[in-house]
């Protein structure tokens, strides 16, 4: 028999699904009192929680919202209206130009200096770091939210 | 556990019923999510009047955005994850630090004392009695988790969802959700035993 006990993990995973566990586990579980117990106290935990009665809401979603939901569909909000002139105007901005100086836009890479180059390709990653600075602080603000500090 | 890819005719249907403009439909998305979605609300949202109103922004922000549902995970899965998204949000905007143990508090003022050591559970009504103690502080003790913690069992255990899953509502790499559940199981385990007896359980 194995002496070591399988660990805290191996017999979460044994409670859970005895069959996906390995044979030296399942047969160290089976003969030895004290693992056996902790096994069983995980499945009278699992049992529990799954006859926990779910969480539900104290009023009819559907019938609150559905009506919301007809509304909204008919009506084109502000909202949509303000975003579709925004993306009509950049486009505008970005299309006539391009459109009316499209044969000197050939040339304009043509001439650039390497110090331009590098001073392009340096604005970008600075650019780049700053937000996956950003990314990782909100990512851990979150968490720390959630109460893992 | 659930098969956690999009591929699911039944969702295909009533996505498309629903974006041919049937809203009927979306009211059979809403019972079928109701109780995924109130679970992840319930856990993470301890506020019991903002409820209300984060269940209809989350239902909202589904239906709007439909028809950018590319089927590549379930529909109650990429709902899941906009309310788990949308109580974050919430969250962040109330700098809000949620303590784990401030949930309906007073819902389960059951002290570990009116336990009763022992348990002769003969008759019927003594079996429900205690099924019902039990589950009350059960209930507690899952309450006085990590919010995330909370929802990652009330998921995991209560909605049958995979790891995967998991990973698809929270973001959190498939390792880190069970390193999460271990954590979460092995604290409730031991705050159960160190407040009551396994025989009073």
């Amino acid at each position: 028999m194995n002496i070591s006990h399988p660990s805290e993990k191996e017999i979460q995973e044994f409670a859970l699904d005895r069959d996906s566990c390995s044979p030296a586990i399942i047969a160290h579980i089976d003969n030895c009192m004290h693992c056996r117990e902790e096994a069983s106290t995980y499945q009278l935990l699992f049992s529990a929680i799954a006859q926990q009665p779910a969480p539900a809401f104290d009023f009819d979603v559907a019938a609150l919202l559905l009506p919301q939901l007809e509304t909204s569909r008919r009506r084109l909000s502000p909202d949509r209206i303000v975003a579709g002139f925004l993306v009509v105007f950049v486009c505008s901005c970005v299309a006539i130009p391009v459109y009316l100086f499209r044969k000197y836009l050939l040339y304009m890479f043509s001439d650039i200096s390497t110090f331009f180059i590098y001073a392009i390709l340096c604005s970008a990653a600075i650019i780049i770091l700053f937000k996956a600075i950003n990314m990782y602080k909100k990512y851990q603000r979150q968490m720390r939210f959630l109460n893992f500090n | 556990m659930n098969n956690p890819t999009g591929n699911n005719p039944a969702d295909r249907h009533l996505v498309d019923r629903v974006l041919r403009g049937d809203t009927r439909a979306f009211g059979i998305i809403i019972k079928d999510t109701e109780c995924l979605v109130a679970g992840i609300v319930f856990k993470l949202i301890p506020v019991v009047e903002e409820r209300k109103d984060m269940a209809q922004d989350i239902y909202l922000k589904a239906f709007h955005n439909l028809a950018g549902f590319k089927f590549q995970s379930k529909l109650s899965t990429w709902i899941a994850r906009i309310a788990y998204n949308s109580c974050l949000s919430w969250i962040e905007k109330k700098k809000l630090i949620l303590p784990g143990n401030l949930q309906d508090e007073d819902a389960y003022s059951l002290s570990p004392d009116s336990v009763h050591p022992r348990y002769a559970v003969s008759s019927d009504s003594e079996r429900q009695l205690f099924q019902k103690e039990l589950s009350v502080i059960l209930n507690k003790e899952i309450n006085g988790l990590p919010p995330l913690y909370q929802t990652l069992i009330t998921l995991y255990h209560q909605e049958s969802m995979s790891y995967e899953e998991l990973s698809q509502i929270t973001g959190l790499p498939d390792g880190t959700v069970k390193s999460y559940l271990f954590r979460a199981r092995k604290m409730l385990k031991e705050n159960l035993l160190s407040k009551y007896k396994k025989e009073a359980l």
